[in-house]
């Protein structure tokens, strides 16, 4: 019943399914703010779809999650579009390499172990860091010390890189360097992983550059729309992985679970939200390492010449 | 005593010579008849189209044997195999080895030719009815089949060879029916395959082969055609001839999803 043949993974899967894990990472991603690719393309590599596959047709859905998001946050001015554009550069840079590179993997059959080892390390060290934090703050709270707030105006090593440049939405005159490289990583990110990025991006904006909270998050969802594009646009054309029937089904379910993930994350509070994400972070970090350390039923694996 | 001998003695010669006497009775001609015998077959389903609520299609193959003697069907006499198989595809077969704990794809060997579906049917186990040089010749069974890579030499070479068999078995791409072929009465049979969902597009040939004691009488060939149709034929089309537009499309798509996911949002 309601089984949908997938054109480009050419296997058929259930259409509820499929609208479903749309709409449950929609619902995550509503909830914690975040753009859930992290979620869905190891979702989507469980569900037997060719990894290649899932991360071009991942990004493709991301594309829909930070236009919504974009658009809220650009009501409220939190949008710095000089600090998005030098993201942008960099991450098309990084998206290139990135997808060139998944290319030569794929043909060397090693693609499906690149990409869960990226997942396994990037997963692993951030939801550890972030389940730390988060019970700290958990804690601060409890014995009525102030959650900490961030210290502004310290003279890092960054200060003194060339090539400086005056960002006045946030306040900021910094070199263009440490943004353009934080571009090209997460270009790289989003290439390899399906993934928007904003789990890196976020915290090396607020930490490496020193920039409000608040425009850091409109200015990365802004820049994870132009990147994951690129990406999906990239993957389209020199790789053939991109599913549409399947990314349409994902959106559908995405827009629809967003919403009510939006409203249950507002009843929560921030840093029991930042545990709970880290838990699941870590979670799925742990799911893709143990495919990777436990013995496989079958040893041999067959995959046409042309890959897909 | 005389007569007794005499009555014995032509007893002796009538039951001696009886047999000899009966077998001669049907004269048996020193050479076979010439083979006219033919078989004629066709397939329920010329042209497959894989649509968007395709999850794999049984076909039917049917056909009937012309007989030219009289001897009756369906008593071991004849036998019918009928072997279906898909366009050809150069497929990479890998081995996972441990690396630092770790499941690691070690290096592929490319067989250059492997029919992307291959069925041998037959009404009975097909390696009794034709000797292993016959079979050998007209590429029926798994074992026999020539997948352009002749380095037996290699290492697990073998092993290689019956792991990618098995992985088809288990897709579903392989088989081989013992009784897949059913006569029904004295000259029809029937056989149905199944062609399962990650079955590959292009031309199919059917091969049904007529055999009687174990020498082939004769053979008839279709053809099956099996090709993306509607929605998924057009995307498919889009995807590998004009893929940056098909990738335009899937980014438009997003796009437009996001501005109409915001709008319902946004008057809450």
């Amino acid at each position: 019943m309601f089984q949908i043949y997938l054109p480009i993974a050419e296997i058929s899967v259930n259409l509820l399914v499929m609208l479903g894990l749309g709409a449950t990472v929609g619902f995550l991603a509503g909830m914690f703010g975040v753009g859930g690719g992290f979620l869905l393309t190891p979702f989507l590599m469980l569900s037997r779809i060719p990894p290649a596959i899932a991360v071009a047709t991942g990004a493709n859905q991301i594309v829909r999650a930070s236009v919504s998001g974009t658009l809220a946050q650009w009501r409220r001015g939190n949008v710095d579009v000089q600090m998005g554009g030098i993201l942008i550069a960099g991450g098309i840079a990084g998206a290139v390499v990135g997808v060139l590179l998944l290319k030569y993997l794929r043909e060397a059959g090693q693609a499906g172990l690149i990409i869960s080892l990226t997942y396994v390390c990037f997963l692993g060290s951030i939801g550890a860091l972030m389940l730390w934090e988060s019970i700290n703050a958990i804690r601060r709270a409890r014995a009525g010390k102030p959650v900490s707030a961030r210290k502004s105006g310290q003279h890092i090593w960054i200060h003194g890189l060339p090539l400086k440049m005056r960002f006045p939405r946030s306040r900021l005159y910094i070199s263009i360097i440490p943004p353009l490289v934080i571009g090209v990583l997460v270009g790289l990110l989003a290439s390899f992983l399906g993934v928007g990025g904003g789990f890196i991006m976020v915290p090396a904006m607020i930490y490496l550059l020193r920039m409000p909270t608040n425009i850091v998050i409109g200015t990365s969802i802004f820049q994870i729309i132009f990147v994951t594009a690129i990406v999906t646009l990239l993957h389209a054309t020199l790789n053939h992985t991109l599913d549409i029937v399947l990314a349409f089904l994902l959106i559908v379910g995405g827009v629809v679970g967003g919403q009510f993930g939006v409203r249950a994350g507002q009843k929560l509070r921030g840093e029991q939200l930042r545990a709970l994400l880290a838990l699941m972070v870590l979670a799925v970090a742990l799911r893709i390492l143990f495919d990777l350390v436990a013995r496989p039923s079958n040893l041999y694996s067959i995959v046409p010449l042309a890959g897909a | 005593m005389r007569a007794a001998t005499l009555f014995l003695a032509l007893l002796l010669t009538a039951l001696i010579g009886a047999p000899g006497f009966a077998q001669q009775t049907p004269p048996l001609p020193a050479e076979k008849p010439e083979s006219k015998e033919t078989v004629q077959s066709d397939i329920s389903t010329r042209e497959i189209a894989i649509q968007s609520n395709f999850t794999g299609i049984e076909i039917l193959i049917f056909g009937s044997v012309d007989f030219s003697d009289s001897r009756t069907p369906g008593s071991g006499t004849y036998d019918v195999i009928a072997v279906v198989r898909g366009p050809d595809e150069p497929i990479v077969v890998r081995k996972k080895q441990r690396v630092a704990g770790i499941w690691v794809n070690g290096p592929g060997k490319t067989y250059d030719n492997v029919p992307g579906f291959y069925a041998v049917l037959s009404s009975r186990p097909f390696r009794a009815i034709a000797s292993d040089e016959t079979l050998k010749e007209l590429g029926i069974g798994l074992s026999e089949l020539d997948f352009g890579r002749h380095i037996p030499s290699e290492s697990q070479e073998q092993a290689f060879r019956t792991a990618m068999i098995r992985l088809m078995e288990e897709k579903e791409l392989f088989k081989e029916d013992d009784d897949g072929v059913t006569f029904i009465g004295r000259s029809l049979f029937r056989a149905t395959v199944a062609l399962p969902v990650s079955v590959p597009t292009g031309r199919y040939l059917v091969d049904v082969y007529l055999f009687r004691d174990g020498e082939l009488a004769s053979e008839s060939q279709g053809t099956l055609e099996v090709t993306k149709a509607g929605i998924e034929a057009f995307l498919y089309t889009l995807a590998f001839q004009h893929p940056f537009v098909y990738g335009l499309l899937g980014v438009l798509i997003a796009v437009l999803m996001g501005l109409i996911g915001w709008y319902a949002f946004r008057r809450e």
